[in-house]
């Protein structure tokens, strides 16, 4: 055995692992802080608010109506519930006694846009999947409500508009940011939401108490980690242009969710690290992602629900 | 790992409750449609899972149970991803007391920066989660079992009909197409067991190392849909592989395969869910067995994993 290589090696590993520590530290605490909430029962019953599955399946719904109009927009140029696609959803709440709220795109309220113009027929395929991969989690989540004998959200108002443009001026990537003019502001556009679903999975995973609930919520995560993991593999390989805003972009969702107690710099860009490594996975020193609260997801997305989003998680 | 959070996964041993019966979740979703939430009014209590009509106290698996399960696929994988990036398996530190022999490996002549850089940041994922079960499980930790990375593929390559002989290690496409045959399947190993974890802290654990898990699979199906469509075409052979070996034993949410492509980025069912696994059809998978009924040894593990979950029960 090369023990010269062997430590190399290691010494590596070792660097990589230190890069991450210091958001280590600080997710640890978060985990336990989130275990904590999980288990209030004896403890601190009082400081949890007692949510149902259903509010925090009904907290998701809002990030699927979200990350779906997204999709839909950059796709085919209209909104979810729009009578030209093959399957229009519901943007109502299940009971049908709330109405849908507005999308503010940039030709306008609830208006049409061109969709994003790509180049590169592999990423189109992409983002066609995704777009109905989030179509169908809305759907799903609002059939599992109802299953549930509980009633799903209507929709949220959301803005994909200025809501780009101020999370531009945070970041510091510019006056603003249109994320439906080329293909590779469309991936730019695609990370700012995916990463975050995942913490927000994993954030509210360990509070539902119905398995079988669970088991759904977990089969969302994977999907979303699954789209985050393509997304920045797609911007490892659009170069360092793109790598560098990922980057400056994670900084900001990190700083947000340091505004609502989130972990310091609990966000990673994508990148080359010190070791020749990729940073495609959103994870810390210990290989595993980030989980956030509803409130550091809420302070993350204020932008795009310019009035909150509906539900008892608010 | 900071030493509070390794107090604390040790600490959820000793308060760990007995695990419920019911095990099977192949209805999963089925009775989240069905039944909706079992417990959607307050914080959880301990016994709210167990079904009533329990004749007995279960006997399944712990929750260490479980997590030296996973540990025995993270040993795996990190002794492929260590052998691709550095030519040398996990150092003794990370393997146990007495470690099964490993098999094959060598080190991949990585032609492309991007893929290397992929490669590195995995090996180290794959390590980290290596060493942060054995810290959590502590001296329950099981030690690393006999690894098989050459006449398993062999194996592999003539049950999918892709050839007599499939090195993974020969160049960096065989090297994606190998990665390929371990990632989907890590996904549905954990999302199968999260909801069976029944320490809080675990769950949350399983479910962040679940996410990096996806980030990786759809990683590796990204750089398929971007290459060489042979090693596309023999990644689809290896997802029917899987599928038949996992569908020997019933189980799961059904058809548990998507053969990659650039608009199947995502393994996911029809409600865009992915998908999980038993232990038993994980076995199946890893054993390289497709035929129903009790498999111990094979494959990957020719001497069958280590711990309480080693052999199908069915």
């Amino acid at each position: 055995m090369d023990t010269i290589i062997e430590k190399e090696a290691i010494e590596t590993l070792e660097r990589r692992a230190e890069r991450r520590s210091d958001r280590r530290k600080a997710i640890m605490f978060g985990g336990a802080a989130l275990a904590g909430i999980a288990l209030t029962s004896k403890f601190a019953a009082a400081q949890a608010p007692a949510f149902t599955d259903a509010d925090y399946l009904n907290f998701a719904l809002n990030l699927e109506y979200l990350e779906s109009q997204f999709y839909t927009l950059a796709t085919a140029g209209v909104l979810i519930n729009d009578s030209s696609l093959s399957s229009p959803l519901s943007i109502d709440s299940g009971d049908q006694s709330v109405k849908g709220g507005t999308v503010v795109t940039k030709a306008g309220v609830n208006a049409k846009i061109t969709p994003v113009a790509f180049t590169t027929p592999v990423l189109q395929d992409y983002a066609g999947e995704t777009a109905t991969e989030e179509r169908n989690h809305v759907t799903f989540l609002q059939t599992a409500l109802k299953s549930a004998g509980a009633v799903s959200v209507a929709q949220p108002n959301i803005d994909l508009f200025n809501s780009f443009n101020a999370l531009a001026v945070a970041a510091g990537i510019g006056a603003t940011f249109d994320p439906f003019a080329d293909e590779t502001s469309f991936l730019l556009g695609a990370f700012i939401f995916e990463d975050v679903g995942v913490t927000a999975y994993t954030g509210a995973a360990p509070a539902i108490t119905s398995a079988a609930i669970l088991q759904a919520a977990a089969s969302i995560l994977a999907v979303e980690a699954y789209h985050a993991g393509s997304i920045r593999t797609r911007i490892y390989l659009a170069g360092t242009a793109a790598q560098d805003t990922s980057t400056k972009i994670a900084a900001a969702r990190a700083s947000l969710s340091a505004s609502a107690g989130g972990a310091a710099n609990d966000d990673i860009g994508v990148g080359t690290d010190s070791t020749g490594a990729a940073t495609v996975v959103d994870a810390n020193a210990t290989a595993m992602t980030t989980s956030r609260t509803p409130a550091q997801v809420l302070a993350i997305t204020k932008a795009f629900f310019p009035n909150g989003v509906t539900g008892n998680i608010k | 790992m900071s030493n509070k959070v390794s107090e604390l996964l040790q600490g959820g041993f000793h308060s760990r409750r007995k695990f419920l019966a019911g095990l099977g979740m192949g209805a999963g979703t089925a009775a989240l449609m069905g039944c909706g939430s079992d417990s959607s009014t307050t914080t959880p209590a301990p016994t709210t899972t167990a079904p009533a009509t329990t004749p007995a106290p279960a006997t399944g698996p712990t929750d260490a149970d479980i997590l030296n399960f996973a540990l025995n696929l993270e040993y795996l994988e990190a002794e492929f991803y260590l052998f691709a990036t550095t030519g040398q398996g996990l150092s003794a530190a990370d393997t146990g007391a007495k470690p099964g022999a490993t098999t094959g490996g060598a080190q991949v002549s990585f032609a492309t920066p991007a893929i290397k850089a992929y490669a590195l940041e995995i090996a180290n994922d794959e390590l980290q989660h290596v060493r942060f079960l054995r810290k959590a499980l502590g001296a329950a930790a099981v030690d690393k079992p006999a690894v098989d990375l050459t006449n398993s593929f062999n194996a592999a390559a003539v049950a999918a009909g892709i050839g007599s002989t499939f090195n993974p290690f020969a160049d960096e496409n065989s090297f994606i197409v190998g990665a390929f045959t371990f990632e989907d399947v890590g996904v549905t190993a954990y999302n199968g067991a999260a909801p069976l974890l029944k320490d809080k802290t675990f769950l949350t654990a399983a479910a962040e190392i679940m996410s990096v898990e996806a980030y990786h699979a759809a990683e590796i199906r990204t750089l398929l849909a971007y290459g060489d469509p042979k090693f596309l075409a023999l990644s689809t052979q290896i997802s029917t592989l899987r599928g038949t070996a996992s569908s020997s034993v019933s189980g799961g949410n059904g058809a548990d395969e998507t053969a990659p492509s650039s608009k199947t980025i995502v393994a996911s069912d029809s409600n865009s869910l992915a998908y999980f696994r038993t232990p038993d059809q994980v076995l199946h998978i890893v054993y390289l067995n497709a035929t129903a009924g009790v498999v111990s040894t094979g494959g990957f593990f020719p001497s069958g994993l280590n711990g309480t979950i080693h052999a199908s029960a069915k």
